[in-house]
């Protein structure tokens, strides 16, 4: 079975690597997009991108630049997973997409409570403007209080309901003022109280609004935060590019040194405007397709059975890290960079396996010791 | 390979050395001068200083906390700054990779990460990973663990916090252990807001002493050799001496280091009740010869305070410059990122400048004063070369007071110091001592079978200048740096002890991390592959 196609043909891998290699070297604004990878493809991609001056952007950039861009303009409280799931008497769900990842679910919110702290006080959860499509509100023996309902009420709801944690008087708002000073006493109450949210499903002055409540209710009581991490590794990927280039991704390398800009490095601007001419996707995670219609020569490193609107002139199939190598990668679980063990090893190329290999095969200086 | 450094001023104060002559090396390892074999190169260091490279014990440079800052700072970057001349930290070096070299170019070889969470080793250990040409280290952080509270409460034996302790080593691959505000983040997490060190963490009814002292006592029968690494109670705040003092005495005679002592030399004194301790707080270090400090010394400029002090951090929130800051209820200690701009007309910095170098012109022993500026805390350590000229200088040091504020400079006794260290104590508080105090036998000084990590410095008498690049840095025998530029990269490891333990403290942990966490514990391994470096890990060995 093939591995490596080059124009659609199946083809040896090496042949795919030289072509990879040949058209790197003729681009003139290279872009290295997707990013959904392991550290060591992340750390193999941006010296890759160093070399070549070309951009760095990750498919799940959007919603994790919501998130960085409240943390870079205000203050932000956050904690753990494995806090929340120990320690938290009293959550606060804000907005859609949070019932939707089962084992996040059970491991958050159903696990255990073991802190001496705690124990005896029963956890509250309420669930604020959960979407027309409510997922299901029990959690183990608890069950949500859903107050809100459609997304669009949220930051109305977050404002009204913040003013009345700080005692500040409100207009009319679409829930009742006995309902919201029910919650607001109910959060100020916490003794471990976080707010979760996803910041796929929120716009950025969402989670700044969501975020400064927390810092509110921090007057009197303990109260944090936990944002659910966008998937594919991005939160790896963004920790691999701050310690290597000291920012985040959506920056490019095209002066020679690494410079951040979220809307200039932007993967879907740059090949929408026709500013790149060459883009590396890569998707170790699953076969995911960029979402551009047109594009550039693409050279794709993805998993099984990627399907693409345009065909890449270069497409090589790569493990995924954890089933067919061991790697590091970020776990929504934990919160941290874990190390996770191959659960079927197989020859399939690693994307830094895949990557190095294109590096040298690439005209210039070779790989240098640092 | 053998390679001579020919005809410098040789300062090797382990050793008791102080004068002209060669320094050989065969490979990595420094020699004896051989009888009668001829160098395959020779290195001029006529008219040069030739020292061991230097060590630093306490800077941060990796892990979640430090990366996390460089992601809420993204205008620190030299790339992103418009004046870069006047970021600090975009000089400091924001990435790993620039860590090494600018490390590298003033002469160190060794540096030491001060605070990593167990659960974090490995997102730490890949940062070092990517910092070039120097070693690495790091201490792992207790104190604020509900294991160790829950054996602590439930008055398990001694052998039974050992084990755990050496587990949490071997399991994070750390070279010591730090405990920062014990008990201080665990009161946090239940809304205390004020934790001194004979006061309680409510759920456990246990005191900051209580955990210090457990702490000190494993450490130390573990022949672990660095000792316990404390970041004390009460952080910045005035008249928190008396928490610094209290600490000292409680070493009652053993071994016990207290990290960036500055930062609590702070007395009540004056108008504005805020005033320096240092004299009273040098003078109690003189008369406690098991205890050893690190200064954490202010420069002026624009920095970011990055602690595991997470209540100290959210106290201090609102100071924040620029206004962002990010505070982290972690599992254990948690972490807080405020930036901070020290300036030279506020009153309290100029205070703070002044108790660091009270404390290094007063503490009397150069073995036991460590230089650290709490990197970057109190300033990023590319300001080193600039106090090394302020320790080496009273007339310098005279030209800088006569430009600050009158007000705060009375509130010391900076301008009444005439101490200026000479070169032997220099290199005896960033070679000598810091390897003796890290157990790093092999490191800090220049005898036969030391380690070939050499620098070469230019006799300037522009302090400053003399150790902002080094003429030549020598690591593991290979030349790294000339005339303060890198000139060839290459990969250190990382320094680990591992105490022995009792096997059964794996088990016991096992099921702790599945019951608790519905997880294995496996996830907070670090695994040698995971790294992408050949042979990441150096060994040093336990004391007996």
């Amino acid at each position: 079975m093939a591995h490596a196609w080059v124009a659609g043909k199946a083809a040896a891998l090496d042949t795919a690597i030289a072509e990879a290699a040949k058209l790197l070297a003729a681009s003139r604004h290279p872009l290295i997009a997707g990013l959904g990878t392991d550290v060591a493809g992340a750390r193999a991609a941006i010296a890759l991108a160093k070399r070549t001056g070309a951009v760095i952007d990750h498919m799940n950039s959007e919603a994790l630049f919501r998130e960085l861009d409240v943390m870079r303009s205000s203050g932000v409280m956050l904690t753990t997973p494995l806090e929340v799931r120990v320690r938290a008497d009293t959550l606060l769900l804000a907005g859609p997409e949070l019932g939707e990842m089962p084992e996040l679910r059970q491991r958050l919110f159903e696990g255990p409570r073991q802190t001496g702290a705690d124990i005896g006080v029963e956890r509250r959860i309420f669930w604020l403007c959960p979407g027309r499509a409510v997922a299901d509100p029990r959690f183990g023996g608890t069950t949500a209080e859903i107050i809100g309902k459609e997304r669009s009420d949220l930051p109305a709801l977050l404002a009204t309901l913040r003013a009345r944690i700080a005692g500040r008087p409100i207009g009319r708002a679409r829930v009742s003022s006995s309902t919201l000073d029910r919650v607001a006493a109910a959060l100020k109450a916490a003794r471990f109280g976080v707010a979760i949210w996803s910041p796929a499903a929120l716009d950025a002055l969402t989670i700044e609004m969501l975020c400064g409540m927390v810092d509110d209710l921090n007057a009197t009581t303990r109260f944090t935060g936990l944002s659910l991490c966008p998937a594919d590794n991005a939160v790896g990927v963004l920790q691999t590019c701050g310690w290597t280039t000291g920012l985040p991704m959506r920056t490019g390398f095209g002066r020679g040194f690494p410079e951040h800009d979220p809307w200039l490095s932007d993967s879907r601007r740059l090949v929408e405007s026709r500013e790149t001419d060459c883009v590396v996707w890569i998707s170790a995670y699953r076969a995911a397709a960029p979402e551009w219609r047109e594009a550039p020569s693409t050279i794709a490193l993805t998993g099984r059975d990627a399907s693409f609107p345009v065909s890449p002139l270069v497409h090589i199939e790569v493990g995924r890290p954890g089933v067919d190598h061991p790697g590091v990668q970020h776990l929504p679980l934990t919160g941290t960079l874990t190390a996770i063990e191959a659960t079927q090893p197989s020859d399939t190329i690693s994307v830094a396996g895949a990557i190095a290999r294109i590096a040298s095969a690439l005209p210039g200086v070779g790989e240098r010791p640092c | 390979m053998l390679t001579r450094i020919a005809g410098g001023r040789v300062i090797d104060p382990a050793n008791g050395r102080d004068g002209v002559g060669d320094v050989w090396m065969r490979d990595g390892t420094i020699i004896d001068p051989p009888q009668a074999a001829r160098a395959d190169v020779t290195y001029d260091a006529a008219g040069k200083i030739v020292m061991a490279g230097a060590i630093d014990i306490h800077s941060h440079i990796a892990g979640w906390n430090v990366n996390t800052a460089r992601l809420l700072l993204p205008e620190y970057h030299a790339a992103a700054a418009r004046r870069p001349t006047e970021m600090p930290l975009a000089k400091g070096g924001w990435s790993s990779f620039e860590i090494g070299c600018r490390y590298a170019a003033m002469g160190f070889t060794t540096v030491v990460e001060p605070a990593v969470s167990p659960h974090y080793a490995l997102h730490a250990h890949l940062e070092l990973a990517d910092i070039p040409i120097i070693d690495k280290a790091t201490l792992t952080v207790l104190g604020n663990d509900d294991y160790l509270l829950g054996l602590l409460q439930a008055k398990e034996s001694d052998a039974a916090i050992e084990d755990y302790v050496a587990w949490t080593l071997s399991m994070s691959r750390a070279l010591g252990v730090k405990v920062v505000n014990a008990g201080g983040a665990m009161a946090f997490k239940e809304n205390i807001r004020a934790f001194s060190f004979d006061d309680l963490v409510p759920s456990y009814g246990l005191s900051s002493r209580r955990i210090v002292k457990a702490l000190q006592h494993a450490v130390k029968a573990l022949g672990v050799p660095h000792p316990l690494h404390v970041h004390c109670n009460n952080l910045g705040l005035a008249g928190n001496v008396e928490t610094a003092l209290a600490t000292i005495a409680a070493a009652e005679g053993l071994p016990l280091h207290l990290a960036h002592l500055q930062f609590y030399g702070y007395g009540k004194e004056g108008e504005r009740g805020f005033s320096s301790a240092a004299a009273p707080l040098a003078a109690a270090v003189n008369a406690a010869p098991s205890v050893t400090v690190d200064v954490g010394q202010v420069m002026f400029g624009p920095t970011v305070t990055i602690s595991s002090d997470v209540l100290r951090q959210f106290n201090a929130r609102d100071q924040a410059r620029p206004k962002k800051w990010l505070i982290l209820d972690g599992e254990a200690n948690g972490a807080g990122i405020v930036p901070y701009d020290y300036r030279r007309n506020n009153f309290y910095n100029v205070v703070q400048w002044a108790v660091g170098l009270e404390l290094f012109l007063l503490i009397a022993d150069p073995w036991r004063v460590f230089f650290t500026t709490d990197h970057p805390n109190g300033a990023p350590f590319t300001t080193y070369p600039e106090i090394f000229a302020l320790l080496m200088s009273r007339d310098l040091r005279a030209q800088w007071l006569a430009e600050l504020p009158s007000a705060a400079v009375a509130m010391t006794t900076l301008p009444a110091i005439a101490r200026e260290y000479s070169l032997v104590e220099i290199a005896t508080m960033t070679r000598a001592a810091p390897a003796k105090l890290l157990g790093l036998t092999h490191r800090g000084h220049l005898a036969p079978g030391a380690v070939g990590d050499i620098a070469v410095y230019e006799n300037d008498k522009d302090r400053a200048k003399m150790f902002r690049a080094a003429a030549l840095v020598f690591k593991d025998g290979e030349l790294v740096v000339r005339d303060g530029t890198i000139t060839h990269c290459r990969w250190g490891r990382a320094l680990t002890v591992e105490p022995e333990r009792d096997r059964a403290v794996d088990r016991r942990m096992k099921a702790y991390y599945e019951g608790r966490y519905g997880l294995s514990d496996e996830f907070i391994k670090v695994p040698e592959h995971a790294l992408g470096r050949p042979e990441p890990f150096e060994r040093v060995p336990c004391v007996s």
